[in-house]
């Protein structure tokens, strides 16, 4: 799978270089055969002429045994063949005893005929080529009648063939590499070129996330070939429809949280609403019986208590929705204000509560993230339960981790907004009822380097379960 | 090889002789044509010499010349002594085995003198000093019949009490003393017997051949390869005429054109007792060999 990475610009070139060497070899190998056969047969043409031309002449000195004529022929025969480069030229008796050389330092008279030359009986001309010395040689048997009398034996130089086959060699090594370093050069700058509207298909495609899809710009689309030119049509289309969706899941976004805010504010309004009846009945008993201290100091006793809770109530929605993020340490009442902030929609759905705090009086969790994650499960459980059901809460330390445990007796969450939550894709569900809530809980926790895991309930609801790690006083603020 | 005893040598030039005077003569006498043989002598090789020698001869004697050469000295001897020549340019060597059948025409000078020497020669690289030296080589000569290119070094062996055969482990008859040069130079012998005029001459003329040999040992001055008829035809008009060509052969132009190709100075007449030395060599082989 490895080689598939390759760019093609690279494997198109690498293809037509293996497929030219192969051409190459082929060729060559040819050339340089039908070169080595030429060669021979012209070299042992020549030497059947050098040696049939000597035969003739040589045979009545060779049975005289006459040193000195047998020396002459071949003596004046090299200068004669001065252009065939014979480098020496020996007769032998039949007996194999050499009578005379043209090199007679080399090969005296009445030495031994070396066994370099061909010792096969040749009475045509007969050649054998020896690449590695450089030479070759070549046999004719002198025969007088039916017998044969003797034999010329000829060394040719032929390290100017070899030479000729090496330059043939090396020009096509040139050229074919010239050839094939030209064909793959023309196939990179073909390919580069017809990738170019890939590669600008694959840049705007491998835009970072962060960053909104463009389209591709009309200049490109006009130099694109005409194949690519309805691809990128068609990938503006799609670029369109994402950025449609963008702005529309930012509208939604946008609606969500107005409506929440909506919904907080019509809580506040009613928590506040609510003991501003009993401070204006309490306002009314101060006017008419302020004169009597018992009736005055209840009567202020209750104002006390109706302003308070309204400061409660706004106390805590600052606290909660501050955007500045806080400096301090979670308090064990900032989970226990939770229950105010929920109390409207529980009161308005009639559902019973089971609230269950045991976190420690000060953790360094941020408080706002832990109180916007639980307001946000707390609500959405809220939502989920059906009128006069039961929700449950439950606070506590384990492991270093502040654990929380949110259950409601509601149909279940939809697989859409668990995948919100624990899915593999961190993205925001776009849709109506609080989508956008459970996401926000997921990215608060991925922050806080924590987990959340959703069980079912049995017989219906769900729990949710969620682990914030309780970091040192200084990790708090990066945490948060 | 063509090695005679020196005995059975004189019982063919006998019968040769026999066979001139039976007829051959006569009929070469008759055509009207002067046959001048040429051994190897000297540098036969050399066609345009040959040409300016025949144009030469023609123009001093008036009468068409042919030159005849063979490969040795024994054939061109023989023809002498049957009559089949009218006068040949041979050797010392066989002038004196003949003596009393032939008789002296003209003698060439060289310098200044009718005399030269014989070489004995070897590779350049060689260290020798003489003779003694070159024992168990391969030995080139240049014709059994040349006083030379054979008789000098066999009367120096003979005097040794020793023959070419069993002193040189191998001798080869080249049949030319161009050829004995280039037998030692080649490597093919590894020393030679050699006519110091010959050699002299090559020095200038093939001094790439020359100098891959060098001189072992110079014999003592002997009479130079003579002109010479047979005896019975020594005082014919022919021969007279022949004469006084070679002779005059110094004060004429073309004459002196091919003296200057021949390296020599002119020819002269000299008495058969020049031979002398050449004479007393035979002797000693004979001696030897006997």
């Amino acid at each position: 799978m490895r080689a598939v990475r390759i760019p093609l610009a690279i494997r198109i070139p690498a293809v037509v270089i293996v497929f030219m060497a192969a051409v190459a070899v082929f060729i060559s190998e040819r050339v340089l055969t039908r070169l080595q056969e030429a060669q021979t047969r012209h070299l042992g043409d020549l030497a059947a002429v050098y040696l049939d031309g000597l035969a003739p002449a040589l045979v009545a000195p060779v049975v005289r045994e006459d040193v000195w004529e047998v020396f002459d022929i071949v003596d004046r025969a090299r200068q004669v063949h001065a252009g065939l480069k014979p480098t020496e030229t020996v007769v032998a008796t039949a007996d194999g005893r050499v009578l005379a050389s043209s090199n007679p330092r080399e090969h005296p008279t009445w030495s031994l005929l070396p066994s370099s030359f061909s010792a096969e009986r040749a009475t045509a001309p007969a050649i054998v080529s020896h690449d590695t010395e450089g030479e070759a040689v070549a046999r004719r048997d002198l025969s007088s009648g039916d017998r044969i009398v003797g034999s010329v034996h000829a060394t040719f130089d032929i390290s100017p063939l070899l030479a000729e086959r090496r330059s043939v060699l090396i020009t096509l090594i040139g050229t074919n590499a010239a050839l094939t370093f030209a064909l793959a050069l023309t196939a990179w700058l073909t390919v580069r070129r017809m990738m170019r509207p890939v590669r600008v298909l694959a840049s705007h495609l491998n835009a970072s996330p962060e960053t909104p899809v463009e389209p591709i710009a009309d200049s490109l689309i006009k130099t694109a070939p005409r194949e690519f030119r309805g691809l990128f049509a068609a990938f503006n289309r799609m670029a369109e429809a994402v950025r449609d969706r963008e702005a529309l899941s930012r509208h939604l976004a946008e609606e969500e949280r107005l409506a929440s805010l909506g919904r907080l504010a019509s809580g506040m309004a009613h928590e506040i609403n609510n003991p501003l009846g009993g401070l204006f009945n309490a306002i009314d008993t101060l006017k008419e019986h302020g004169e009597r201290s018992d009736v005055r100091r209840r009567t202020i006793d209750l104002i006390d208590r109706g302003l308070k809770g309204i400061r409660d109530v706004v106390r805590t929605t600052l606290v909660t929705y501050r955007t500045d993020r806080d400096v301090r340490s979670l308090q064990r009442a900032d989970i226990d204000d939770l229950k105010l902030l929920i109390e409207p929609e529980v009161r308005r759905k009639n559902l019973t509560v089971r609230w269950r705090n045991e976190s420690h009086d000060e953790l360094w969790v941020s408080p706002s993230v832990v109180r916007q994650v639980l307001l946000n499960l707390l609500l959405n459980a809220c939502q989920a339960t059906p009128t006069g059901g039961e929700i449950s809460f439950e606070a506590l330390v384990e492991n270093s981790s502040l654990v929380a445990v949110v259950g409601d007796t509601g149909p279940g969450l939809s697989d859409s907004a668990r995948d919100v939550l624990v899915g593999q894709h961190d993205h925001a569900v776009v849709g109506s009822g609080g989508g956008l809530g459970l996401w926000m809980v997921r990215r608060l926790i991925k922050e806080g380097g924590g987990t959340i895991v959703v069980y079912p309930r049995s017989p219906t609801g769900t729990t949710i379960r969620v682990a914030l790690p309780i970091g040192d006083e200084e990790g708090l603020a990066h945490v948060a | 090889m063509c090695r005679l005893g020196h005995s059975r040598r004189e019982a063919v030039s006998g019968i040769m002789a026999l066979l001139a005077v039976a007829g051959s003569r006569s009929a070469a006498a008759a055509s009207g044509e002067l046959k001048f043989g040429l051994t190897p002598v000297f540098l036969t090789s050399d066609f345009e010499l040959l040409d300016r020698l025949r144009s030469y001869l023609e123009h001093a004697t008036g009468s068409p010349v042919r030159l005849i050469t063979r490969r040795t000295y024994q054939e061109i001897t023989a023809l002498l002594l049957s009559g089949q020549l009218d006068a040949a340019w041979i050797c010392g060597f066989p002038f004196v085995a003949n003596h009393p059948r032939l008789a002296l025409v003209g003698v060439p000078v060289w310098r200044g003198k009718p005399l030269y020497r014989s070489y004995l020669i070897a590779e350049r690289d060689r260290r020798v000093s003489g003779l003694d030296d070159l024992k168990g080589d391969t030995h080139a000569f240049s014709d059994p019949d040349s006083n030379s290119g054979w008789l000098v070094t066999a009367a120096a062996l003979a005097r040794r009490n020793l023959t070419p055969e069993r002193f040189f482990s191998q001798t080869i008859f080249t049949y030319g003393h161009r050829n004995v040069v280039r037998a030692v130079a080649s490597g093919l012998a590894m020393s030679g017997s050699v006519d110091g005029y010959v050699y002299e001459v090559m020095r200038e003329t093939e001094p790439g051949l020359i100098a891959k040999t060098s001189i072992v040992e110079q014999s003592e001055l002997l009479g130079f390869p003579p002109v010479a008829c047979s005896a019975a035809a020594a005082d014919d008009a022919r021969t007279k005429q022949l004469r006084s060509a070679l002779v005059g052969m110094a004060e004429d132009k073309n004459g002196r054109a091919v003296l200057r190709m021949l390296r020599l100075d002119g020819f002269s007449i000299e008495d058969p007792s020049l031979f002398d030395a050449i004479a007393a060599e035979v002797a000693i082989v004979k001696g030897a060999a006997g």
